[in-house]
């Protein structure tokens, strides 16, 4: 049974996905959409009781489609856009899915969204995901992982 | 009545989105300006005259609660209408930024939410949005 944190993550994501891409993220996905890769990864970086990471993963394919119904034509042929529209969908479901796990009377800070290199690890060796959501979208996927780094306190839980 | 716009956002991707739905929405549109901080948007405030401003929260240099905080200190926009939009969730937070008076916009946004929005709160009226609409004369027979 999925815990607290992955139904929010996956509904935040979805959400997401519905109201700023206008895409609709299908829980499972087509064997055509899971067999495509994560080609592009962005994450958000938060601080308030406890620190953590948000990393959003998605196909390159969908990239165009993502970036133009965000910003219109110019999302079509701008790749650098295309990762920033990327970047503001992660800056968006870290903001909405810190409160729906730990409360809305908790405080945290993003940090603006970063686009990783293709070889460059989105988290620390070391760190266990507290939460995974992956959907089929369009021809690709994506995928959002939670991470929280150390001991979430009482009080934020 | 055309309504000049401030939007000051850190993210060039969301700045671009929100004006895009500005332009989308029909509201009576003149100058839309753009800031990446609140330092910038205090500083263009100086020397634009802005009847709107759409503020983000979280952005490096000066967030929006302490230009909001500035702004309302300052009598030349202690009534300048301000909708705030962002991922913001601590109601903790958005309960401090309404006291300043900012009408509140989370995003994800629905761009008819940002619409009526500001129509709401800068007073614009229904014939001003939408302009007049002619009623056909019904009292002839059939």
């Amino acid at each position: 049974m999925p815990s607290t944190m992955e139904l929010s993550l996956s509904r935040t994501t979805a959400a997401t996905f519905e109201e700023l891409a206008l895409l609709f993220p299908e829980t499972e996905p087509t064997p055509e959409q899971a067999a495509a890769g994560l080609d592009v990864t962005v994450s958000v970086d938060f601080r308030g009781p406890f620190s953590g990471r948000l990393v959003l993963s998605a196909s390159a394919c969908i990239l165009p489609t993502i970036a133009s119904n965000m910003l219109g034509e110019a999302g079509l042929r701008q790749p650098p856009l295309q990762r920033d529209a990327l970047g503001e969908l992660a800056n968006v479901i870290c903001g909405n899915v810190l409160p729906a796990s730990f409360g809305s009377e908790v405080v945290f800070h993003l940090s603006a969204p970063r686009v990783h290199d293709k070889d460059e690890a989105a988290s620390r060796d070391d760190d266990a995901p507290s939460a995974h959501a992956e959907f089929g979208v369009e021809d690709g996927r994506v995928a959002t992982t939670l991470y929280v780094f150390g001991h979430v306190t009482a009080a934020a839980a | 009545m055309a309504f000049n716009v401030l939007v000051v956002d850190d993210s060039a991707v969301m700045r671009q989105m929100v004006v895009r739905t500005l332009k989308m929405s029909g509201l009576p549109l003149g100058t839309v300006f753009e800031a990446a901080n609140g330092e910038e948007g205090l500083f263009m405030l100086r020397d634009q005259w802005v009847d709107l401003l759409l503020l983000d929260i979280n952005m490096p240099v000066m967030n929006g609660e302490e230009m909001l905080r500035r702004l309302r200190a300052a009598p030349e926009t202690e009534a300048l209408p301000v909708i705030v939009v962002s991922t913001e969730g601590s109601e903790t937070r958005l309960a401090a930024l309404h006291a300043l008076g900012a009408a509140i916009v989370r995003k994800p946004f629905a761009p008819e939410t940002l619409r009526d929005t500001i129509i709401r709160i800068t007073g614009v009226t229904d014939a001003e949005y939408y302009g007049t609409v002619a009623v056909a004369d019904d009292s002839g027979d059939f």
